[in-house]
C-alpha cells in the first residue's frame, strides 16, 4: 500500500493552502502568478494520476483508488485545468483570485475524493467539499446579480439534494449496519431476506433523487440553467464539465455496486429518466438565445445519454454500458469545458466592443466569429459537433459504445420498450443537431458584426487543449476505452 | 500495389487543409485542382492495374485502428467499388475547374469540395464497417457549409433538414450495424468490424426482434435499407432532396446528385444484395424493393414534368433515375444488377452536365424558371449544344451512357419482375417528355426580350461540360471498362440468389 497514490489529491489540497496564504503577503497585483501556480499543480496531478500506477486502499478501507476512480480523477482534474487557465484571463487584476484559486482547487479535491470513496461517509464528505466550493464559485462575481442569484439558487437546491441524500444513506445504513459499500454489498448477499423490503425502495428512491439533482436529471434539473448561466463562464464550464460528474461517479458507485445487491429495479427508474432528460433537454435548449442556457440543456440532454448506462440489464451488456457512460462522461467534460471556454472568449469579444453589454452569451453575438475569432470559432464547431455525436470525435465514440450496447441489450432482451428507448435516443441526437448547427450558422455564414480580435493566449491553449482532447479520443480511442472498460470491471456485478 | 488507396484519399484532405489556409483565390483554386487531380491520377492507376476478370477485393490493405473493438483501417476495391472511385475522382476536379471563379470565400469553398471528395472515397473503399459508418457521416458537414453559406434565399431550411433527414437515416443504419456486429462477435467469440465478415454471419442469425411479429434478420434488414434509401433518395424518403438541391449552389448540386446519390447506390449492391437471399422474408423484401424503385421511376418523372424551375425539375429526375437502379439491383439478374452499377456511373456523368448547365443559365439569365426563359439558344450557342447533348444522354439516346444502363436494366428485370417493368416503361415515355418540352420552352423558340443581353458559357465552365459529355459519349459507345468489372461482381453477388432459390 503505497501512499504515493494518494499524491494527486495531497499536491492540491497543500496546494491550495499555500495560495491561500501566498494571497495574505503577494500584492494584489502579481496574484495573476497565482493562476499559474494552480494550473501547474493541476498538471502536475494529471501527471500523477496517469503515471502512478497500482491500486490501494486507505483509511481503514474508506479511500480506494482503481481504475474506476483513476478516470474520474482524470476528468475533474482535466477541466479543472482547462477552468484554471482560462481564468488567468477572465478574473485577471481581480483582488479576490487568491481565494477563487484555492476554492477551485478545493472543489476539485472533492470531486477527487468522491471518485475515491469507498464509504457513504467519505463519500458524503467529498460530496459537501466540492458543492460547498462551487457554491462560493457560482457567486464569484458579487456585483453581477445574476452571479448571485445563480449561486443562490445553486446553495439551496443543492442542500435539499444533499439532505435527500444523506437520509437515503442514513436509511441504508439503518437497514444494513454498514456504511462501508462492500460491506453493504456482503449483508444483503448473506441477507438476501433483507433485500425485497419496501424501505429498500424508498432509501433508493431518496438516493436517486440526490445524485439526481447533481447529474441535473429531469425533473432534478431546474437549478442547472439559471446557475450555468449566471455564474462567470469559466465557473460554468467547471460545473457542467465536472462537477455533473462526480453526481456520476457516486451513482455509479452506490446505485450500481449497492443497490443492485437490493435487486430493486434501478433500470426501469433510470430508463424512464434517461429518456424524459435527454428529451426534454434537447427540446427545450432549441428555444434559448442565451449560448449558456442552451449549453445547460444540452448539457442535461448529455446527462440523459449518459444515465443509459444503468439501463442495460444483462451482466456483460450493463458493464459495456457503464464502461460507454464513463467514455461520453470523460468526452462531455472536455467538449462542454471546451464550449462554455468558447463562450467565455466571446463574451472577451463583445466586452472590448462595448463594455456595457448586458447579456455576452447572446447567440447574435456569435454571428460572423469565424471571421473575427477564428480559432475559438473552429474549435466551438468541433465541439458542437462532437456533442451532437458527428464522428470521428469524443462525443461520437461514447454514444457509440452506449447505443451499442442498449441495442444489444435490447436485441438479447428481444424486448419492445428497450429498442424504444433506442430510437427515442437517435430521435434526440438528431434534434440535437438543430441547435447546434444554428451556432454553426451564426459563426460561419452570417456576416461579422465588428472587427477581428485577438484571442488571448491563456483562452486560445486552454481551448486548443479541450480540442485536442476531443478530437484526439475520437481519432484514437483505443487507451480511453481500455480505461473506460477497466473502471467498468471494478463495478462488474 | 498496397498504400495507393489510403494515399488516395489523403491527398485530398492534406489538399483540404492547406486550401483552407490559402488567402488568395489564385492559390487556392490551384491547390485544390492540384490534390484532387493527383487523386485522379492515382485512381486512373488503380483503374489500369485492377483485374476486371476476378471478382475478389483487390489492393486492399489493413491498418489496426482501435483493436478492443476489432476495428481496422481496412481499403480495397473491386467491381462495385472501383468505377464510383473512378467517378468521384473525375467529378470533384471538373467540379473545381466549373467553379473556377468563385470569389466567397473561396478557400473555404475549394476546401469543402474536397472534404467531400475524402468523404465519398473513403465511403466507397473503406471494408469496416465502422470506418464505412465515419466517412458516411462525415459527408453530411461540408456538403451543409456549402448549401448554407453557398446557397439560395432558403439555405438556411434545406440545409438543416438535408443534415437532419440523412443523419436519422445513418443512425438507423447504425442500429443495424450494432446488431450484426453483436451478432458475428456471439458466434465466433472475437470482436470485427469487417464488412464481409458482418455480412457473412448475418446467414446464420436467428430470432425474433418482436416476436411473431418481426424477426431481427428482417429487421436489419429493413434497417440497413431505409439508410439507403434516403441517400439515394427513394420515394417516400426523397423530401430532402428538391429543397437541398434548389438551394445548394451548382458545385454543391453536383457533388450532392453524381456522388452522394451514388452512395445510397453502393449500399445497395454492397451491403443489400448479400444479405438479401438470407433474409427471412426475401419475397416480400425484394417486391418492396422492386416497389419502391418502380414508384421512384414513376413519381420522380411526374414531378419532373411538372415543375417550374428547371433546377428542382433536373434534381426529380435524379429521383427517377436512381429508381432504375433499385430496379435492377431488386431483380437479381446478373445484367440487370450490372446495368444498375452502370446506371449509377452513368448518371453521375450526366446530372453533372444537367446540373452545370441550370448553374450557367441562371448564372447568365438571372432566373432558372422555365416560362421565363426562352430562345436562349441564339445568345448561348454553346451551352444550348452541351445542354442538348446532356438532356438527351438523360432521356436515354442510344450512343449515350445513359441508354446502355437503362437498357440493360429494364431488359433483364423483365425476367423477374415483368410487372414493374412494364410500369417502368410508361415513365420513360414522360422522361422523354418532360427533357423536350423543357428544351423546347426554356432553350429554343422565340427569345425572351425581358432577359435583356445574355453572354455565354464561360470558358472553364465549358471545359469541365465538354469533358462530361465527352465521357458521356465515350461509355455510351464503349462500355466495357467499366461494365466488365460490374459484371463480374454482380455475377458473384447473384451466385448466392440461385443457390437459395430466391429466384428460379
Amino acid at each position: 500500500m503505497s501512499y504515493l497514490l494518494l499524491l494527486p489529491e495531497l499536491l492540491l489540497i497543500s496546494l491550495a493552502l499555500v495560495i491561500v496564504l501566498l494571497g495574505l503577503m503577494i500584492s494584489d497585483r502579481s496574484k495573476n502568478l497565482l493562476g499559474y501556480l494552480s494550473a501547474g499543480g493541476l498538471l502536475a496531478s494529471i501527471v500523477f494520476i496517469l503515471a502512478i500506477k497500482g491500486e490501494g486502499s486507505f483509511f481503514y478501507d474508506a479511500f480506494v483508488v482503481d481504475p474506476l476512480s483513476q478516470i474520474f480523477k482524470l476528468i475533474f482534474a482535466v477541466v479543472s485545468l482547462l477552468a484554471v487557465i482560462a481564468s488567468v484571463t477572465y478574473f485577471k487584476g481581480s483582488r479576490n483570485q487568491d481565494e477563487y484559486y484555492a476554492l477551485l482547487l478545493l472543489a476539485t479535491v472533492g470531486m477527487m475524493v468522491v471518485a475515491s470513496a469507498n464509504d457513504l461517509v467519505a463519500l458524503f464528505v467529498g460530496f459537501e467539499l466540492a458543492s460547498m466550493a462551487t457554491y462560493v464559485l457560482a457567486g464569484f462575481e458579487k456585483r453581477n446579480p445574476a452571479s448571485l442569484e445563480a449561486a443562490l439558487k445553486y446553495f439551496v437546491i443543492g442542500s435539499l439534494s444533499s439532505a435527500l441524500m444523506l437520509f437515503g444513506m442514513s436509511l441504508v445504513y439503518g437497514i444494513t449496519g454498514y456504511t462501508s459499500i462492500p460491506g453493504i454489498i456482503e449483508f444483503f448477499t448473506t441477507n438476501p431476506q433483507a433485500a425485497t423490503g419496501a424501505i429498500n425502495i424508498v432509501a433508493m428512491l431518496f438516493l436517486v433523487a440526490g445524485f439526481a439533482f447533481k447529474m441535473a436529471l429531469v425533473p432534478f434539473h431546474m437549478w442547472a440553467p439559471d446557475t450555468y448561466e449566471g455564474s462567470p463562464t469559466v465557473v460554468s464550464a467547471l460545473l457542467a464539465a465536472g462537477s455533473k460528474k462526480m453526481g456520476f461517479v457516486a451513482a455509479f458507485k452506490v446505485l450500481v455496486l449497492a443497490l443492485v445487491a437490493m435487486r430493486a429495479d434501478i433500470q426501469l427508474a433510470f430508463a424512464v429518466l434517461a429518456v424524459v432528460t435527454m428529451t426534454y433537454g434537447n427540446i427545450v435548449a432549441i428555444s434559448q438565445r442565451s449560448i449558456k442556457r442552451m449549453l445547460a440543456y444540452s448539457s442535461i440532454a448529455q446527462a440523459g445519454y449518459i444515465s443509459l448506462a444503468f439501463v442495460a440489464i444483462t451482466p456483460e451488456m450493463s458493464q459495456m454500458a457503464i464502461g460507454g457512460g464513463i467514455l461520453l462522461a470523460l468526452g462531455h467534460a472536455l467538449m462542454k469545458g471546451g464550449a462554455f471556454i468558447a463562450v467565455a472568449v466571446v463574451g472577451y469579444m463583445v466586452l472590448s466592443d462595448n463594455r456595457n453589454v448586458k447579456n455576452t452569451d447572446d447567440l447574435e453575438h456569435f454571428a460572423g466569429l469565424g471571421k473575427r475569432a477564428p480559432i475559438t470559432a473552429f474549435a466551438m464547431l468541433v465541439f458542437l459537433l462532437a456533442l451532437a455525436g458527428i464522428p470521428p470525435s469524443a462525443g461520437f465514440i461514447g454514444k457509440f459504445v452506449i447505443f451499442y450496447s442498449i441495442t444489444v441489450d435490447a436485441v438479447i432482451q428481444a424486448s419492445g420498450w428497450m429498442l424504444f428507448i433506442v430510437i427515442v435516443a437517435i430521435l434526440n441526437s438528431a434534434l440535437s443537431i438543430y441547435y447546434y448547427a444554428r451556432v454553426i450558422r451564426y459563426m460561419y455564414v452570417l456576416p461579422p458584426a465588428g472587427e477581428r480580435i485577438k484571442e488571448p493566449t491563456p483562452y486560445v491553449v486552454a481551448i486548443v487543449l479541450a480540442l485536442i482532447g476531443t478530437i484526439g479520443i475520437g481519432v484514437y480511442p483505443e487507451p480511453f476505452i481500455q480505461m473506460a472498460m477497466d473502471a467498468a470491471k471494478v463495478l462488474g456485478v | 500495389m498496397s498504400g495507393l488507396i489510403s494515399l488516395m484519399i489523403i491527398i485530398p484532405l492534406i489538399g483540404a487543409i492547406l486550401t483552407f489556409l490559402t488567402r488568395t483565390r489564385g492559390q487556392a483554386r490551384i491547390v485544390a485542382i492540384l490534390a484532387s487531380g493527383l487523386s485522379l491520377v492515382l485512381s486512373l492507376l488503380l483503374f489500369m492495374r485492377f483485374d476486371s476478370s476476378i471478382p475478389t477485393i483487390q489492393f486492399g490493405e489493413s491498418y489496426v485502428w482501435i483493436s478492443s473493438l476489432g476495428i481496422n483501417l481496412k481499403f480495397g476495391l473491386d467491381g462495385i467499388g472501383l468505377p464510383l472511385v473512378l467517378l468521384a475522382n473525375i467529378i470533384i476536379p471538373l467540379t473545381i475547374i466549373f467553379a473556377w471563379g468563385e470569389t466567397k470565400q473561396a478557400n473555404r469553398f475549394y476546401g469543402l469540395i474536397l472534404l467531400e471528395q475524402v468523404g465519398v472515397l473513403g465511403v466507397f473503399t473503406s471494408l469496416d464497417f465502422f470506418v464505412f459508418y465515419i466517412f458516411w457521416e462525415v459527408v453530411l458537414i461540408p456538403m451543409y457549409f456549402l448549401i448554407s453559406i453557398w446557397g439560395g434565399p432558403r439555405k438556411d431550411y434545406s440545409a438543416i433538414k438535408f443534415f437532419i433527414y440523412t443523419h436519422v437515416a445513418s443512425l438507423v443504419m447504425l442500429l443495424a450495424i450494432f446488431s450484426l456486429y453483436f451478432n458475428a462477435l456471439s458466434i465466433t467469440g472475437t470482436p470485427n468490424f469487417d464488412i464481409f465478415h458482418l455480412l457473412k454471419n448475418y446467414q446464420v442469425m436467428d430470432g425474433w426482434l418482436i416476436q411473431d411479429i418481426i424477426t431481427l434478420k428482417d429487421a436489419i434488414f429493413l434497417a440497413l435499407l431505409f439508410g439507403f434509401i434516403v441517400k439515394m433518395p427513394a420515394v417516400p424518403f426523397h423530401t430532402w432532396l428538391p429543397d437541398a438541391h434548389v438551394e445548394a449552389p451548382t458545385a454543391g448540386s453536383v457533388i450532392l446528385a453524381a456522388l452522394l446519390l451514388k452512395m445510397g447506390g453502393y449500399g445497395l449492391f454492397r451491403i443489400i444484395l448479400p444479405i438479401l437471399p438470407y433474409s427471412d422474408s426475401h419475397g416480400i423484401l425484394i417486391s418492396l424493393m422492386a416497389i419502391i424503385g418502380v414508384l421512384s421511376i414513376l413519381y420522380g418523372t411526374f414531378l419532373a414534368l411538372a415543375q417550374r424551375d428547371l433546377k428542382k425539375m433536373v434534381a426529380y429526375s435524379s429521383i427517377s433515375h436512381m429508381g432504375f437502379v433499385m430496379l435492377g439491383a431488386a431483380a437479381l439478374i446478373p445484367l440487370s444488377v450490372s446495368g444498375a452499377m452502370y446506371q449509377q456511373f452513368s448518371h453521375g456523368l450526366i446530372t453533372g452536365i444537367l446540373f452545370m448547365s441550370c448553374g450557367v443559365i441562371q448564372h447568365s439569365a438571372g432566373t432558372r424558371i422555365i416560362g421565363d426563359l426562352g430562345g436562349i439558344a441564339k445568345h448561348m450557342p454553346r451551352l444550348t449544344f452541351l445542354m442538348l447533348a446532356g438532356f438527351l444522354a438523360s432521356l436515354g439516346l442510344p450512343g449515350m451512357s445513359g441508354f446502355i444502363a437503362e437498357f440493360l436494366v429494364l431488359v433483364n428485370s423483365y425476367f423477374t419482375l415483368p410487372t414493374f417493368v412494364i410500369l417502368a416503361l410508361f415513365g420513360i415515355v414522360f422522361t422523354a417528355g418532360y427533357h423536350l418540352w423543357a428544351m423546347q420552352r426554356a432553350v429554343f423558340g422565340t427569345y425572351n426580350q425581358k432577359l435583356g443581353h445574355i453572354h455565354d458559357i464561360a470558358s472553364y465552365e465549358m471545359v469541365s461540360m465538354s469533358v462530361l459529355v465527352l465521357l458521356v459519349i465515350f461509355f455510351g459507345l464503349n462500355p466495357g471498362p467499366v461494365l466488365n468489372m460490374m459484371t463480374t461482381n454482380a455475377e458473384q453477388l447473384l451466385e448466392f440468389v440461385v443457390l437459395r432459390g430466391v429466384i428460379t
